[in-house]
């Protein structure tokens, strides 16, 4: 480059703004609309419904709208319903979060061997987990249907059953049968979780234990746990949390019958605001899942915080 | 590569010979196995259907479920369709502008509050839809906005953008700095570094990401049925369930709405997985 005679540089005015300060503002115009929007959807619902929660709110009759204090949870303490769908939420999240996760676990071991047309494979077994509730919901009561089902037909014809069943209206089953189809909806979560997190491990780690002598089960159990373990936790943690939250999947098989055999808290709460129209009952409802919720996620950073520690 | 290790033992050869065909087999089956049964219900006609004893393949194929599932006035599947795609397109447009815009903001910029402003996008990924339904509704009526896409599309905002946020901020961050440091040395500012060198490097990811937001909001089922009372104004989730609540449940144009509402989703996922699979287990893979 020819230097080209350049004017020595005048002291430029200071800015009325710091450079310092245009940054920050910036910065901060760039987050105002997402901010924006976690205000007007998130936010300021929440309080919404904190407030609501202390008030006699139901929509059809709002000449009895007044300030009750605590008088919703009171009720809701005295709600023997209440207490049933916590009990059946445990159910409902336990049994669907160790089923998917052992289920989950061998698909990822299944799908982290080389084969061909490993691809195509992974894909359709994934398929489960990106189609809508709804349509979960629908596919399953088909299949679970008394007379028509395909189920039904197939146990009798493998000798295994001898009268047909109601699975979704009978009070035994219907838990069993709405976790099932959790079940199956959720394994492509922890497959894909634990697939990634098999693919990090080093395949030197395996060739060296390989060598060693270690067999296939210490290999697992000394290669492959212990260096899943953050991510088992992780996924675990959040399949559990949204799990408790996930109310469309019963609501459409169930609606929480037969007599609440499947009412689970988020359906009950649903079920309030939604058929009831009870708006301060469900809000208090609702903030009662909210402080679950956060009780466990306060659990598992503690957890996790241990996790990071050991590893 | 085979000849330099030891020999592999009985167990080995026994998982990766028979063990991992007939379980794979078994995933694939068990996978797909509800989806074909719909889709061969789909195909019977009523008779077929409804046959006893239960016939699993359809003799004489037919698509009437499908047309009349397509133009029922009762339940217009059409109008479903359309809502959904109008409700999801601009969710997915907007929540992409505007966590792109915020991603960037908090992989770029130091400000106070910012790890603060970071947990909250990530809690509020945790907290049950059921919570804002009460409040929601109440904050729409008042603003005389049931039975408007708008209420939907922003009720969506609640669940597409504290992720979308999340899933920016790591590609932003992954991005070299540099770049923009040099680009805006030659004279660009912050908003053009950001259009003409960031965006195009971060792409792949912003689309799946957008893709993402339109196939969550596709799901999206308790703000549709508690937004909307009209019939023409629900969406395929909503009008499944409205199909449902329809005198007796007819299995055969509800099985034709079902795979209808199911393909869309899929061809995406089937174009995408990789990205969107790579997006979600990358934090929890750091983590």
């Amino acid at each position: 480059m020819t230097a080209v005679p350049v004017p020595l540089a005048a002291r430029r005015p200071r800015p009325l703004i710091s450079w310092r300060v245009r940054q920050l503002m910036v910065g901060y115009s760039y987050l105002l609309p997402a901010a924006l929007c976690m205000l007007a959807t998130v936010v300021v619902p929440i309080g919404m419904a904190m407030k609501m929660s202390l008030y006699n709110d139901v929509l059809y009759k709002p000449q009895d709208y007044r300030f009750i204090g605590l008088g919703n949870y009171v009720r809701l303490a005295q709600d023997a319903v209440f207490w049933l769908t916590l009990w059946n939420s445990f159910v409902w999240v336990f049994g669907s979060v160790v089923l998917q996760f052992v289920a989950g676990f061998a698909a990822a071991l299944l799908l982290h061997q080389a084969f061909t047309g490993r691809a195509v494979v992974r894909m359709l077994a994934l398929l489960p987990w990106i189609i809508p509730g709804v349509v979960v919901g629908l596919i399953w009561e088909w299949l679970y249907q008394p007379n028509y089902g395909v189920i039904n037909d197939l146990l009798i014809k493998a000798g295994w059953l001898h009268d047909r069943i109601a699975w979704l209206s009978s009070p035994d089953l219907a838990m069993a049968a709405v976790v099932f189809t959790n079940v199956w909806r959720g394994i492509p979560f922890f497959a894909i979780m634990l697939l990634a997190g098999l693919q990090a491990i080093p395949g030197e780690l395996y060739e060296a234990a390989h060598v060693d002598g270690a067999g296939v089960l210490a290999r697992f159990r000394h290669i492959t746990l212990p260096l899943l373990r953050p991510i088992i936790v992780v996924a675990t943690a959040t399949r559990i949390i949204w799990t408790f939250n996930y109310a469309d999947l019963i609501f459409v098989m169930t609606s929480g019958g037969p007599a609440n055999a499947t009412q689970i808290t988020s359906t009950y709460t649903l079920l309030q605001a939604y058929a009831n129209l009870d708006f301060g009952y469900a809000a208090a409802l609702s903030v009662v899942l909210l402080l679950v919720m956060l009780a466990f996620t306060a659990a598992y950073l503690r957890l996790t915080r241990g996790v990071e520690e050991v590893g | 590569m085979m000849r330099r290790r030891a020999p592999a033992d009985l167990a080995d050869r026994l998982l990766r010979g028979p063990v991992l065909w007939s379980g794979l087999a078994t995933l694939t089956a068990f996978a797909l196995g509800p989806f074909i049964w719909m889709l061969l219900t789909s195909l019977k006609s009523r008779e077929e259907l409804y046959a006893t004893p239960l016939q699993y393949l359809p003799q004489h194929p037919t698509f009437e479920n499908y047309v009349d599932a397509w133009t029922s006035p009762v339940t217009p599947f059409s109008r479903f369709f359309l809502n959904s795609l109008w409700v999801c397109s601009v969710t997915m447009v907007a929540t992409t502008a505007v966590s792109v815009l915020a991603g960037y903001a908090i992989a770029r910029f130091r400000f106070a509050g910012r790890d603060a402003l970071l947990l909250i996008f990530l809690a509020t990924q945790m907290f049950p839809s059921v919570l804002l339904i009460a409040p929601l509704l109440t904050q729409w009526r008042a603003l005389g906005l049931i039975d408007t896409y708008q209420a939907l599309i922003y009720s969506n905002f609640s669940f597409t953008v504290p992720f979308t946020v999340w899933m920016m901020v790591g590609y932003f961050s992954s991005i070299p700095r540099d770049l923009e440091e040099s680009a805006m040395i030659d004279g660009c500012n912050h908003f053009s570094a950001l259009c003409r060198v960031v965006l195009p490097l971060a792409a792949p990811g912003i689309a799946a990401t957008a893709i993402f937001a339109f196939v969550v909001s596709w799901s999206e089922l308790l703000f549709a049925i508690s937004f909307t009372t009209e019939t023409d104004m629900r969406t395929l989730s909503a009008g499944l369930l409205y199909m449902v609540g329809q005198y007796e449940v007819q299995w055969g144009p509800l099985s034709a709405g079902v795979i209808m509402s199911t393909v869309p989703v899929a061809v995406l996922f089937v174009f995408l997985q990789r990205h969107l699979i790579h997006g979600l287990t990358a934090g929890a893979v750091k983590g």
